[in-house]
């Protein structure tokens, strides 16, 4: 007798690029039968606390990160989306999404809310306007195997400006202000950096723009828009979403 | 056509949101706390324009850089149908997306801007699957329905996305290449993009609704016909609460389809934009047939 085990997987569909990231997912199961044959996937837009509880891995996508906070305030979801970080089911946010899952906040905006899951200082619009947007292939090998050339889409992005390894930051000037998570949970997974752009125009320093926290991952550009290539979602899935419920179902 | 990635990519983050006209910084700053995923800048809105009967070309530089300076989110600001200049001013300016729009008065009557070669991205009107096609070809990366803007009455706009809909729709039905081709000159784009559009049973990019949108439910009603996000213009500050309003149609285009949401942020919402029916506007004033 064989069973299989369902697993469901939501993307946070409050504004933003959600379908894109159903999508992508959608893609990675049909394209791979065989290896995903021992589940089930659901992939749901999650708008309502009862949708968000069904979900084993929440996606929060690309968007206006304050378009997002503000509809997660007013439609009673925000709560519910602090409690959910806290469990140990799979996270991930990209761009908006990472900036939503951050500790602290610079060039945020009165009344942003952050979710507090990753403990990371995020720098909205890090890049600028626009016009500074642009497409890069980067090299993420060595975290999914044999990932070469992977095309990236930075679109007014954040970057990870600081590792809180030891809690909150202060501000270091008036102008400068930063927003703090009013979530009082305190990921103790160690910080990973998984990836840095090192010579970006200008800036001579590395700017972090994929880091992992334990269950929580958080990237500065979107996969969704990788025209064709699913490796990264794919990747999402097996090393987060399956590990995650092997595991609970082991026990 | 990478850069068309990004500019095409920027409007795919605006989806599910609402776009606002404002004409201030003040404006600008109740748009974004409303959560407005984006603002349009503009000096008049569309329903002053329209009472106003002068000439309406681009605004004033200084008070879309205010904007720009006062809020976080994607500030666009319009040029008039075919004027490159202004559009070289916006982009020098370094505005996050032009609308080449119908509201402002044709600059050219013949040729629309040449979208492609600017860096940043444009957006445009339509009201059928051959005028989406045109801009798409010309470097649109995002389209918007028509509508008939500063009326508050979003027949208009209902009008145009059913009008895409059934294009495509039919369109799908078409077999032989020779159809295709017949069809693709009959709308003036390359076979290419048509068969595109016939793979994805969609326009291949972002779609908007705009013109004419004054409620939570008309920005509801939008979103159920397939719009992937709404433009308010006159609506929200012609209103006697803009900043109630504004929430209530952010509210509303995200819980599109949950009726007992909307109901609940269409209630007490105070007067709200009078407005001007689309019947007795006179064909040759309607901004919808600006544009080609």
């Amino acid at each position: 007798m064989t069973t299989s085990t369902e697993i469901t997987l939501g993307v946070l569909a409050l504004q933003g690029a959600f379908r894109e990231h159903i999508e992508y997912f959608q893609k990675v199961i049909e394209s791979h039968p065989q290896e995903y044959s021992k589940f089930t996937f659901t992939f749901i837009e999650v708008k309502t606390e009862d949708q968000l509880r069904r979900c084993d891995s929440l996606v929060i996508p690309g968007g206006e990160s304050t378009s997002i906070s503000l509809i997660a305030e007013r439609t009673n979801l925000l709560q519910p989306l602090m409690d959910y970080v806290k469990s140990e089911n799979p996270i991930w946010g990209t761009c908006a999404g990472l900036i939503f899952l951050s500790k602290q906040l610079k060039n945020g905006r009165v009344g942003q809310k952050l979710l507090g899951g990753l403990n990371v200082e995020v720098t909205r619009n890090a890049f600028g306007r626009q016009l500074d947007s642009f497409e890069s292939p980067l090299d993420f090998s060595s975290f999914i195997p044999d990932c070469h050339a992977f095309p990236t889409v930075f679109i007014r992005a954040p970057v990870i400006t600081e590792l809180l390894h030891d809690g909150p930051t202060e501000s270091k000037s008036e102008s400068d202000s930063i927003f703090y998570s009013q979530n009082n949970y305190n990921n103790k997974a160690p910080i990973e950096v998984l990836h840095s752009l090192k010579n970006h125009g200008k800036i001579d320093h590395e700017l972090i723009v994929a880091v992992r926290q334990g269950h929580i991952l958080g990237t500065s550009f979107h996969p969704e828009l990788a025209t064709d290539d699913y490796r990264f979602h794919k990747w999402y899935i097996d090393e987060f979403v399956v590990k995650s419920k092997n595991k609970s179902t082991d026990i | 056509m990478s850069d068309f990635k990004i500019k095409a990519g920027l409007a795919q983050m605006l989806k599910g949101g609402v776009i606002m006209d404002v004409v201030n910084a003040e404006q600008a700053k109740i748009a974004e706390q409303a959560g407005a995923c984006a603002v349009m800048a503009l000096e008049r809105i569309p329903a002053d324009m329209r009472k106003s009967g002068q000439v309406c070309r681009m605004s004033d530089p200084k008070m879309i850089r205010e904007i720009m300076e006062a809020v976080s989110i994607p500030v666009m600001a319009k040029v008039r149908i075919g004027h490159t200049v202004e559009a070289q001013i916006l982009e020098a300016l370094s505005i996050d997306y032009i609308d080449e729009s119908e509201v402002l008065t044709p600059a050219d009557k013949i040729n629309h801007i040449a979208k492609s070669n600017y860096k940043v991205p444009f957006v445009c009107g339509a009201k059928d699957l051959g005028e989406a096609l045109r801009r798409i070809n010309e470097g649109a990366a995002m389209i918007r329905t028509k509508g008939e803007a500063g009326t508050g009455d979003v027949s208009e706009a209902v009008k145009h996305i059913t009008i895409i809909k059934k294009e495509i729709e039919d369109a799908a039905a078409l077999k032989s290449e020779e159809e295709i081709a017949a069809y693709a000159k009959q709308l003036r784009v390359p076979v290419a993009l048509l068969k595109e559009v016939l793979e994805l049973k969609k326009l291949p990019v972002v779609n908007f609704a705009a013109g004419g949108v004054a409620t939570p439910a008309d920005a509801a009603l939008l979103m159920q016909l397939g719009c992937d996000g709404v433009f308010v213009g006159s609506g929200i500050f012609k209103a006697n609460n803009p900043a109630k309003l504004a929430k209530a149609i952010v509210n509303a285009t995200t819980n599109y389809d949950d009726p007992a949401k909307i109901l609940e942020y269409s209630t007490d919402l105070g007067e709200l934009m009078a407005g001007v029916s689309i019947d007795s506007i006179r064909d040759n004033e309607r901004l919808s047939q600006r544009g080609w």
